[in-house]
């Protein structure tokens, strides 16, 4: 009797399973499929080529109780070099403090690297307190845990630059960021001006649940939700791998017969969903990425429709340049966004790197890209 | 006899056959897999019609296959009593140096696929060695190994990979060969060599046996520490392999290929059939389980399923796999 109970829950079981399968299969057959009307194109303009700085309302924060005579030790805490972009960002800040040590204005650099432990972040900020640093950059693991560990050390007196990714609190001299908002923003536009205000778009954003890629995609279905004509088919997170977005688009291809445009935040994803048409021997829609260049490669190589909007991987660079001028006791804004770049078919020559590998993040600087690859 | 009375006597012998509770038992056992896996695909195609469609099942297969050799290589440390967390890495490995070293020349597939083959052997060989030779429990083992495969490729490559993958390579990835994916035709020739390997040869005996009591495997004097060493360098190897073939399908070096397929390789054999601690299951079973998941990684997204249902549903599925495999199986 026990066995045949046992026996029968396993089998409901499985019936349970599948059904939820099969119910949520008929769903999506169930939906009327909404065909794009009939709509007078709401006027868009495409992004123009080159910079775009977003509107930041900010405060600007008096820093003369920083000022030290030169010249100075700086740390910088970093969460981790889990991938390239943050590779070239690091590589942007070094070289920023090696002009620094040129001018003979930074003696002493430490940095560390939390291979995106928060509780090793918080011991490495500590030995470079220890060490005796006149100013701290943070890029923080996580939110959350790294604030106290901040706070602490603006409580001592040494004034913290945050970097790609903030505390939760407001206790630090400035944040340099790239608006995650406004790159989303920029590629749906363009994505949007190239449909003309109405088609069938598959968004394909990257780690689910990180800030910028929700920051990117709330941004992007804000400007899509303008135009009545464009329907989103579907939203598949991708890990911002170049494997998951391929596999995911090639299946998104079989689900959808007629896909006008894709929207990926990252051309990691999307040089993978791109290859995913090129493999089906479909054409590739218009597709968004930034300035990831094996995106930039295939954009050339295969003339594609595409646009690349960046997240600064320069603002290492501007990080450093803060760092003066608190340590001189110049003014300084407390929210630091560093622009956008956009890259069109217009200047996609001046970007594209077809000497240089998979992995460089085009708009470097060409001293950080000499200084990466020697080229 | 006439035709009538034969096929009586056919049907009356099946039906004892199946009366008897532990042949029955023994072929649900043995066949349970199967019958899983045919119960997915069934529900895949009622609950989505594009699930069924041939390019689909082309692109499922492809990766099946990927999954399935490293599968094939995880089944054997499994059937050896042990476990290897440390494919992914290979793979990911792999993809950096073909990558690099390659540079995108043709000429440079070949000996470039076979040092980094080299290499996979010798992380294998590591492996079996430290868990043979020293004791240390294979996951702790193949954990480590994991950390600091990842390190040396992270050194190597300074977090940015370089170099590019030749079109050749390409082709064993992403290919069709007789309508069917290159890398499907690969998947079955390893699985039928390592089945060979495995029911026919003495070595074969001997994992299932080093597995299933490895004091008595001892004790008949079979070279315990030996059968151990193979399992892993043969994981590595076919890990490496698979890492090969998924750096051709995408194109890319990237330091996080094959990212999650310890965990995926592992549930795939024991969906298949094998028991975790070692000494019963089969090749077959292990690829029939990468195809299930493969199935599934599939149809969640056909569904539009959320990332978060995705998760619920793939967990719940694989669970309940090997739930009723236990419970089909002879006690």
């Amino acid at each position: 009797m026990k066995k045949f109970i046992k026996l029968t829950t396993l089998l409901f079981l499985a019936l349970f399973v599948s059904v939820v399968f099969i119910a949520a299969g008929s769903k999506e057959k169930a939906a009327p499929e909404k065909e794009a009307e009939e709509v007078q194109a709401v006027k868009i303009e495409k992004p123009a080529p080159g910079y775009h700085k977003p509107e930041v309302s900010t405060r600007m924060i008096d820093t003369s109780k920083y000022k030290k005579p030169a010249p100075w030790t700086i740390g910088f805490s970093n969460a981790s070099l889990s991938n390239s972009w943050r590779v070239s960002f690091v590589a942007h800040l070094r070289y920023g403090i090696e002009e620094l040590k040129k001018q003979g204005l930074v003696k002493n650099y430490y940095e560390t690297n939390a291979n995106d432990d928060p509780v090793k972040q918080i011991a490495d900020i500590e030995d470079l307190v220890t060490k005796g640093v006149d100013l701290l950059i943070v890029s923080a693991a996580t939110a959350e845990a790294l604030t106290p560990a901040v706070e602490k050390v603006m409580d001592q007196g040494i004034p913290v630059i945050t970097v790609d990714r903030n505390i939760s609190s407001d206790k630090y001299v400035t944040f340099v960021e790239a608006s995650s908002t406004e790159m989303g923003k920029l590629q749906a536009q363009w994505l949007a001006a190239e449909l003309q205000g109405k088609g069938n778009v598959v968004c394909l954003p990257g780690l689910a649940g990180a800030t910028p890629a929700e920051d990117r995609l709330a941004a992007a279905k804000k400007v899509f939700s303008q135009f009545p004509g464009i329907k989103i088919l579907d939203v598949q997170y991708t890990s911002w791998s170049p494997v998951e977005g391929k596999r995911i688009m090639q299946t998104l291809i079989q689900k959808y017969p007629q896909i006008d445009g894709v929207w990926a935040d990252s051309g990691l994803q999307g040089s993978g969903a791109a290859e995913a048409f090129m493999d089906a021997g479909m054409e590739v829609p218009p597709i968004t990425g930034e300035d990831f260049n094996r995106f930039l490669k295939m954009w050339k190589k295969n003339n594609l429709t595409a646009v690349g909007v960046t997240f600064s991987v320069r603002m290492g660079y501007e990080a450093v340049q803060i760092a003066k001028k608190v340590l001189q006791g110049e003014e300084v804004p407390h929210h630091d966004v560093v622009p956008n770049l956009v890259i069109t078919e217009e200047n996609l020559d001046q970007y594209v790197r077809m000497d240089l590998p998979d992995d460089y993040w085009a708009e470097s600087m060409p001293e950080v890209a000499e200084m990466l690859f020697g080229k | 006899m006439s035709p009538q009375v034969e096929t009586e006597g056919l049907v009356y012998r099946l039906t004892c056959y199946f009366k008897d509770p532990i042949r029955r038992n023994t072929f649900l056992e043995k066949s349970s897999i199967y019958l899983i896996l045919f119960f997915v695909f069934l529900v895949a195609t009622i609950a989505s019609p594009v699930f069924i469609k041939a390019r689909n099942i082309l692109n499922v297969i492809r990766l099946a296959s990927i999954l399935g050799v490293v599968t094939v290589g995880q089944t054997f440390v499994i059937l050896g009593g042990g476990i290897d967390l440390s494919v992914a890495s290979v793979m990911a490995l792999m993809s950096i140096l073909s990558a690099n070293m390659m540079e995108g020349k043709n000429e440079l597939v070949l000996p470039v696929s076979l040092f980094c083959l080299g290499v996979a052997i010798l992380i294998g060989l590591a492996n079996g060695l430290l868990v043979a030779k020293l004791r240390i429990p294979p996951f702790i083992t193949t954990l480590g190994m994991l950390l600091m495969v990842q390190g040396f490729r992270f050194i190597y490559s300074g977090g940015m990979p370089k170099g590019s993958i030749p079109d050749d390579l390409r082709i064993l990835g992403r290919d069709l060969f007789l309508r069917i994916p290159v890398a499907t035709w690969i998947c079955i020739a390893v699985g039928f060599i390592s089945w060979l390997i495995l029911s026919s040869t003495t070595l074969g005996r001997s994992i299932y046996a080093v597995g299933g009591n490895r004091r008595c495997a001892y004790l008949s004097g079979i070279k315990v520490e030996r059968v151990q060493i193979v399992t892993y360098v043969l994981s590595s190897f076919w890990a490496g392999f698979a890492g090969l073939l998924l750096t051709g399908w995408i194109g890319v070096a990237d330091n996080w290929l094959g990212r999650g397929y310890e965990l995926d390789s592992i549930a795939a054999v024991v969906i298949g059939g094998s028991v975790l601690t070692g000494g019963k299951g089969s090749v077959w079973g292990s690829l029939a389980g990468a195809l299930m998941l493969a199935i599934l990684y599939n149809i969640v997204v056909l569904l539009g399923l959320d990332v978060e249902m995705q998760r619920i549903v793939k967990g719940l599925v694989i669970i309940s796999a090997v739930a009723l495999y236990r419970r089909l199986s002879v006690r």
